[in-house]
């Protein structure tokens, strides 16, 4: 086992070089100036030279990447180049922003998924209950999240008024608290700060999780079709165990497999779809800094924040494999 | 002072704290409604069951937040501004409009704009800082004294010379991150007199001086003293003597400022603000509507905007001059190095239909000159009109009877850029000149304009108000852009025939003469056709009336080079 992940360990890291490699060129390739884009037309030659100058940007670019790669290999992603802040501060601030999103619509996702794709595959056969389903599938694919946010924002934080519009929350708050205590001491002020937190989680989480779970729901609805075929649920059955102990007991834990396998993939997709939640819903995050900082041709920001989404995929894909081995006992690791 | 105008009675905006709270039950109701579209003869409990299990979690999950949490009576005048994020707080540091519009909260110069009858004018000026002024008879040494008792935010201490003659000179020493120390470079030296006089010494007589010494941009004072402490990390630690001081930055939600006490025009009625990073103007509106906003920056004003702004019941502040949307016509570049060819390129354009479309009724005006109005020298120039078939006879004439193709047009996907281009390559199509478009990120843009990669460039913006600096950005030919020597000027016309008038100008102490040579200049654009201004783009913000009063007339009001109030201390939030 151990062997196992020191292995995987290694192979993470020149697919980690990969990624930043690619990004610190692609943003490079990417027309535009960061001196040009901050300084805005009225600047003056000298001035574009000074900022460049200051910003190491007028060395050569192999000297660039090595510098840039030497600084990550010792955690240091520089500063942001629009707005000072070092970039390692920067995504630790960010980046509970964006993993609670990422959590809860996941939660949102395969509450609403798994079931839908489970009922579906059972009552494949009564069109009543399946289609309907399966309509709910594709429009869960169909729905752009910017779409449904901003609907849901209309309908439910500007005519209904029961969601605010935007921001999210006193996060770090929360997480002062908890770092010092202060969550014991006086656990009021404790759980209002995580209800605010969780009152503004609701919309983005549903609108992320929301088309998510349109994914989930056709792929858990396959993986039980598969499941639901095998001989030995025709044994169970035979041995005349109820319908719920099949489903429960045989299919259920055996659909899980299959479907684990997608999880990788899931946050894969759910950090792609964190960069649109968070600009419609005006949340803080890794996303909507992402975007503004290409936007802004912020390279130390944007490079840090794609390194970072790389290590989640490849941290979560690594422990959605060690769970085969405690999912399905057939699977060890050597 | 209350707001001119009347508040509609049909509004919709809502008028917090009272807010429309939709009671429990009605919630969980449509839940319901919503999550069980199963019909009856379920045969399989389970399925039932995991429905219903959902339909509970949800239910209660929304159920349990119906109330918001903390909702505490809070009896603070919070003034809630949904605009884009600044990137600095260091006056002198950012060229964005959002990051200008803050800091005119928080710093001043030792001038500002004049107010006069009621109205926040153009190109005067009227002490702040400074108590008054001399000049000497050479016109080099301007002698300033200071207020006495100027307050900096955070026990920075008194405001004295030595703060200026600072403030200044870190622009001038191009200190790492500065932007405006071109605007200063007429200064010579800057002596401390005394605690509470300056003397600025210039390499020449300057005619805008005062104008650069205006609370804008260059102008500003800061603490000499938090910027020693804080070094790069004053853009987040600001320290001025503006009516609010910051109090804290969560990135990419929002900037609170409060109220200073010891403001010397006193104390603002409002005690905080809350600068929200908000980057959608649909957003923007819902929170308008919503009453979570009481102001908004949008991104850009378009006639749905305005729409949707006066549907609720919102007032649109507009203050002139703004921004002037133009194109300028690369004429060293063929076909437009023929006279006759710029002249088609002018009659194809319908300039009122595009500024009707972009800008219906008062939103803008039509450009009436090179030089926009309000700014000093500015005169009414003519262009040629619009006349599809004069362009073609003239395109004729130049050998391009069938007119030509203008292939990799680069345009910023951002801001006015994209509409006011598409409209205008429509209106070339049918004269026969046909622009393929490559829609570019913004920077992407202004990399490619400076490469010299279209041949008529659309630019827009907002400069010191006189003739100037306006006509040395865009027409000396030091700022002609090269991308051989590195030039990232703005002169996009390759205008040559102008410099002298420019030199003339600058050392000319009559200001009668000093418009002669501008109006000359306007002249020689109208002569060479190289410059056609299409609208002038007042800045405008929407304000939801019920909840902010502001001391001037929405309707051009107030001159605005801030993209903000410039007196944020007028506003007042109401109930």
């Amino acid at each position: 086992m151990f062997q196992y992940v020191a292995r995987r360990v290694l192979v993470a890291v020149p697919m980690l070089l990969g990624a930043m490699s690619i990004v610190f060129f692609a943003m490079r390739i990417l027309p535009g100036d960061p001196c040009v884009s901050m300084m805005g037309d009225q600047a003056t030659r000298e001035a574009l030279a000074d900022c460049t100058k200051n910003l190491g940007l007028h060395r050569p670019l192999a000297v660039q990447y090595v510098d840039y790669l030497w600084r990550s290999v010792q955690l240091d992603f520089g500063n942001s180049l629009r707005q000072g802040y070092p970039v390692s501060e920067y995504i630790a601030r960010m980046f509970p922003h964006t993993l609670v999103l990422v959590m809860s619509s996941a939660v949102v996702a395969g509450l609403v998924g798994i079931p839908i794709g489970i009922v579906s595959a059972l009552k494949r056969r009564s069109p009543l209950i399946d289609y309907p389903l399966r309509i709910f599938a594709l429009l869960g694919l169909s729905m752009p999240v910017f779409w449904l946010g901003i609907l849901l924002l209309i309908v439910f934080s500007l005519r209904l008024d029961i969601f605010p519009l935007i921001g999210g929350g006193d996060l770090e708050g929360v997480l002062h608290m908890l770092r010092t205590g202060e969550a014991l001491s006086s656990p009021g002020d404790f759980l209002a700060a995580v209800g605010d937190v969780l009152h503004h989680l609701v919309l983005p989480a549903f609108a992320l999780g929301f088309t998510l779970a349109a994914t989930i729901s056709r792929l858990s609805r396959s993986a039980m079709l598969e499941v639901i075929s095998q001989d030995y649920i025709r044994t169970a059955r035979a041995k005349g165990q109820g319908e719920r102990a099949v489903v429960y007991k045989h299919a259920f834990r055996n659909m899980m497999v299959p479907l684990l396998t997608i999880i990788g993939l899931f946050v894969a997709v759910a950090l792609t779809g964190t960069v649109l939640t968070e600009t419609v819903f005006t949340r803080p995050g890794l996303g909507k800094m992402l975007v503004d900082a290409i936007g802004a041709r912020d390279y130390p920001l944007a490079q840090g924040a794609i390194t970072v989404f790389t290590m989640t995929i490849i941290f979560v894909n690594l422990v959605v494999d060690m769970l085969y081995a405690v999912v399905d006992p057939r699977i060890t690791y050597r | 002072m209350t707001d001119p105008v009347p508040v509609r009675s049909r509004s919709t905006i809502a008028a917090p704290p009272g807010r429309a709270t939709i009671p429990l039950p009605a919630v969980r109701h449509r839940l319901h409604a919503r999550g069980t579209p199963m019909p009856s003869p379920l045969r399989s409990r389970f399925a039932l069951r995991s429905v219903t299990v959902l339909v509970l979690l949800l239910a209660t999950g929304l159920g349990s937040l119906v109330d918001p949490p903390a909702a505490l009576a809070q009896k603070k005048k919070v003034l809630t501004i949904a605009a884009k994020e600044p990137d600095t707080l260091d006056p002198h540091s950012s060229t964005l409009g959002q990051s200008q519009a803050i800091t005119r909260f928080l710093y001043r110069g030792l001038t500002r704009f004049a107010i006069k009858d009621g109205k926040v004018t153009t190109a005067e000026v009227e002490p702040d800082l400074a108590e008054s002024w001399t000049l000497s008879p050479d016109g080099t040494v301007w002698t300033f004294k200071l207020r006495k008792g100027v307050q900096f935010h955070k026990g920075f201490g008194e405001m004295t010379a030595e703060d200026v003659k600072f403030s200044f000179e870190r622009q001038i020493n191009r200190t790492p991150g500065t932007r405006y120390g071109v605007n200063l470079e007429v200064i010579k030296s800057i002596e401390v007199v005394d605690p509470h006089t300056v003397q600025i010494v210039l390499k020449a007589f300057d005619a805008i001086f005062l104008l650069r010494m205006v609370g804008y941009q260059q102008g500003y004072i800061v603490s000499k003293k938090a910027v020693e402490k804080h070094g790069e990390q004053f853009k987040w630690n600001p320290v001025g003597t503006g009516p609010f001081y910051f109090e804290r930055h969560t990135p990419r939600e929002r900037v609170v400022l409060r109220a200073f006490d010891r403001f010397p025009g006193g104390r603002p009625s409002i005690d905080e603000v809350h600068w929200f990073d908000v980057p959608e103007d649909a957003t923007k509106l819902i929170g308008l509507e919503k009453g979570t906003f009481d102001l908004l920056y949008p991104e850009a004003v378009t006639a749905d905007f305005t729409d949707q702004v006066k549907k609720m019941g919102a007032i649109i502040d507009r203050r002139g001059p703004g921004a002037q949307e133009r194109f300028y016509i690369n004429m060293t570049k063929a076909p437009f190095d023929d006279i006759r060819v710029r002249r088609a390129f002018m009659h194809a354009i319908d300039r009122k239909a595009i500024k009707e479309t972009m800008y219906p009724g008062g939103l803008a005006r039509v450009a009436s000159s090179c030089v926009p109005p309000g700014y000093f020298g500015h005169i009414p120039m003519t262009f040629p009109e619009h006349d599809p078939e004069k362009a073609k006879k003239l395109l004729a004439e130049a050998g391009h009877p069938n007119g030509f193709t203008i292939k990799n047009y680069f345009i910023s996907k951002s801001f006015f850029y994209p509409k006011v281009l598409t409209l205008a390559q429509e209106q070339l199509r049918k004269v026969g000149i046909i622009v393929e478009l490559q829609v570019v990120e913004h920077a992407t843009f202004h990399e490619n304009i400076r490469k010299n990669l279209n041949p008529f460039v659309l630019y827009g913006g907002t400069r010191i108000t006189d003739a100037d600096p306006w006509l040395s950005l865009f027409f000396d030919s030091k700022e002609i852009p090269d991308p051989a020597t590195g030039n990232k000027g703005s002169n996009f016309a390759h205008y040559r025939a102008m410099d002298d008038l420019l030199a003339a100008g600058r050392n000319e102490r009559d200001q009668k003469k000093r418009a002669a040579i501008y109006a000359e200049a306007q002249k020689r654009l109208e002569r060479d056709l190289v410059c056609l201004p299409i609208s002038d783009v007042p800045n405008q913000w929407a304000r939801n009336p019920k909840r902010v009063a502001v001391p001037f007339d929405p309707d051009h009001g107030e001159f605005s080079l801030h993209y903000s109030y410039n007196y944020p201390e007028m506003l007042k939030v109401l109930n």
